[in-house]
């Protein structure tokens, strides 16, 4: 019943309990913003360093935005890091001077991750395997054949304008990286909060045999969904090989665990039909500016392992606080 | 339910597929002699340009003296690796070339090898149990440190500030960079570190973690790193911040996109720690070794500093 209330709750229009929920986590990102400003006035209070954690925020961000319907839609998707390794290779494969122009390397990533992301679908919805299982054996997959399309070492070498596509500055001052991430947001919010399209992703989630009953053709849901997340690890992958000037058969691993953490921590239920695009927002922010502001500190990164790792527990135990309350 | 059958038929083409595919690739070619002489090579991962000339040049080597060589890859996994020794010495392996994952988590197979009395030549990183083994290959971790901070601290005139990006800590290179690091910085009173953190070998993890030290206003005039990747990763983000005629940056390894940074003028210089020629001299000793011949119990090879003075002669 909880569920099918999440549902109707959808339907409804204004504020409703949950949002009680991310605005906790509201709190507590400005707690620890506010917190880092007053340890670090100088160094992590400038504007500039605002701008940093935005730019740092984004591919993590782009990935948490496809992790997030994923995850409402009642699954999970533990291929993204891979399918970021194997689209950096292979979009920096391409990006050689002199070879081929800048509109290949980017039509491949999405190319790639999106049939990746097709063939999770496939095996969730028509396989009838556990999202968990299939994700698990794609992301070990397609980092095989990140490692073999790299020969095993970096590609580098790449054009101007391939470096410029994450590494270049709208007015001089905003990183290209912050504006994807916005335009991704933007786009992914409207058609989860404002479409039905949107609405079914929750419905799925939510109650799957509810869902199918009343019409909604389930299956063709998951293959969109999972589309959604390899696409977005594609685009991802593109962006941090741009980024890095490199494309590294080892980079994006745990990146599906940093993506997963941004969800959870926006307080998007793992058990889905739930969730707030917002939250997963914060969610990145949130882990961005941890990063951020212990380095900035110049704590260990080992310290910061812990930090995060806790921070995650206690957003969880909140969802669970939560949830309690409201029934 | 058709369409799960539908499903299962194309993964199965799918895993056929790759099945042929691998069955494809070029593999050892086993010699038709009696009990003919068995290499193998285990190497602590395969997934860097540093591991991966490593291993190229020792089959290169083998292919040179006509030997059977099997290159086995541990996925950087302490325990899987001591799963291949293990087979490997039951099948009867005549020669142990290995690049250990962790220099104490080997010692049982390598005790189970010396029982078995087949001879082990460790290369690039030892063990901590350095009497088990009948040679070790590679070059003093310490030397390297020391050469790249050396050259960094006389570009800098001896004083000024020092940002170090590490490897992953605890690791054999790791442990031996840093202490000829702290050697050279024992000289120069006037200089010192403002900044040491791992990056794990990592070219994104240095690029964030250079970003958030520029942030911080903190002077930094050198940054030196224990290898090129995270060097390449620290020279993003200082030229992001356009703080490239303040800041010199100095890597390890002589990977080729470093050296192109370097003949470029960006890197302020790598260095060459003989990857190629570690490799073969292991391949060598392994069959001195199996052929009767004796062979020296540390086998050393030097490092290079290259600069744009000498890039070209190392770039292929």
């Amino acid at each position: 019943m909880n569920r099918l209330s999440a549902l109707t709750r959808l339907n409804k229009k204004g504020l409703d309990l949950s949002s009680l929920r991310e605005l906790g986590i509201l709190i507590a990102f400005v707690l620890i913003l506010a917190v880092l400003m007053i340890l670090s006035p100088n160094a992590f209070a400038r504007p500039s360093n605002f701008i940093n954690i935005l730019k740092q925020a984004s591919i993590n961000g782009i990935l948490a935005t496809g992790m997030m319907y994923v995850i409402i839609s009642g699954g999970i998707d533990l291929s993204v890091g891979s399918i970021v390794a194997l689209t950096g290779v292979v979009s920096a494969s391409f990006a050689h001077p002199g070879e081929y122009p800048l509109v290949v390397p980017i039509l491949l990533s999405a190319v790639i991750g999106t049939l990746i992301g097709l063939l999770n679908g496939a095996g969730v919805a028509y396989g009838s395997i556990p999202p968990f299982i299939v994700t698990l054996g794609s992301m070990t997959i397609v980092r095989g054949l990140a490692l073999i399309a790299a020969h095993g070492s970096p590609v580098f070498n790449v054009t101007k304008a391939y470096e410029a596509l994450a590494g270049g500055f709208l007015f001089d001052t905003i990183p290209h990286l912050v504006v994807y991430f916005l335009v991704v947001t933007v786009i992914c919010a409207f058609v989860l909060t404002k479409t039905v399209f949107g609405r079914r992703v929750y419905a799925i989630g939510g109650n799957e045999v509810a869902a199918r009953v009343s019409g909604i053709n389930v299956n063709r849901m998951k293959l969109a969904v999972y589309s959604l997340s390899g696409f977005l690890a594609g685009m991802a992958g593109l962006l941090l090989a741009s980024r890095t000037v490199s494309g590294n058969p080892t980079s994006g691993q745990s990146y599906e665990l940093d993506a997963i953490a941004a969800v959870i921590i926006g307080g998007v239920s793992m058990t889905g039909g739930s969730g707030k695009w917002y939250g997963t927002v914060i969610g990145a922010l949130l882990i961005a500016v941890i990063g951020n502001g212990l380095d900035i500190l110049n704590v260990s990164s080992h310290f910061q392992l812990l930090i995060k790792g806790s921070i995650i527990v206690i957003a969880v135990l909140l969802d669970i606080k939560g949830k309690a309350r409201q029934t | 339910m058709k369409k799960d059958r539908v499903f299962a038929l194309v993964m199965a083409i799918v895993l056929i597929a790759a099945v042929l595919m691998a069955g494809c690739s070029p593999q050892p070619a086993a010699s038709p002699e009696p009990k003919p002489a068995k290499y193998g090579l285990f190497m602590s991962h395969m997934t860097n340009a540093f591991t991966i000339e490593l291993s190229d040049a020792v089959k290169a080597k083998a292919a040179e003296l006509g030997v059977a060589l099997t290159v086995y890859d541990g996925g950087n996994d302490a325990a899987k690796q001591l799963g291949q020794v293990e087979t490997a010495i039951n099948e009867g392996i005549s020669a142990i070339i290995i690049e250990p994952v962790s220099v104490d988590g080997i010692i049982p197979a390598i005790e189970q090898a010396k029982k078995a009395n087949i001879p082990v030549v460790t290369v690039n990183q030892n063990i901590s149990k350095p009497e088990l083994v009948t040679s070790f290959v590679g070059v003093s971790h310490v030397e390297g440190g020391s050469l790249e901070m050396t050259t960094a601290m006389e570009a800098l005139g001896g004083k000024g500030n020092i940002a170090i990006l590490d490897g992953p800590m605890g690791s054999d290179a790791q442990i031996g960079r840093d202490e000829g690091y702290s050697q050279v910085m024992a000289k120069y009173p006037d200089a010192k570190v403002v900044f040491q953190q791992t990056a794990n070998w990592k070219t994104d993890e240095a690029l964030k973690l250079v970003e958030n030290w520029l942030q911080t206003g903190t002077e930094i005039n050198a940054i030196v790193a224990e290898n090129d990747g995270m060097a390449l990763g620290a020279l993003k983000a200082v030229e992001d911040a356009k703080l490239l005629d303040k800041i010199k940056i100095y890597g390890l390894d002589a990977t080729p996109d470093a050296l192109a940074a370097v003949k470029d003028g960006r890197l302020a210089a790598t260095v060459s720690q003989s990857t190629t020629e570690q490799g073969t001299k292991a391949m060598e000793a392994a069959y001195k070794i199996v052929n009767g011949e004796k062979v020296d119990a540390q086998i050393m090879v030097g490092h290079t500093l290259i600069t744009s003075a000498n890039v070209d002669q190392f770039i292929k």
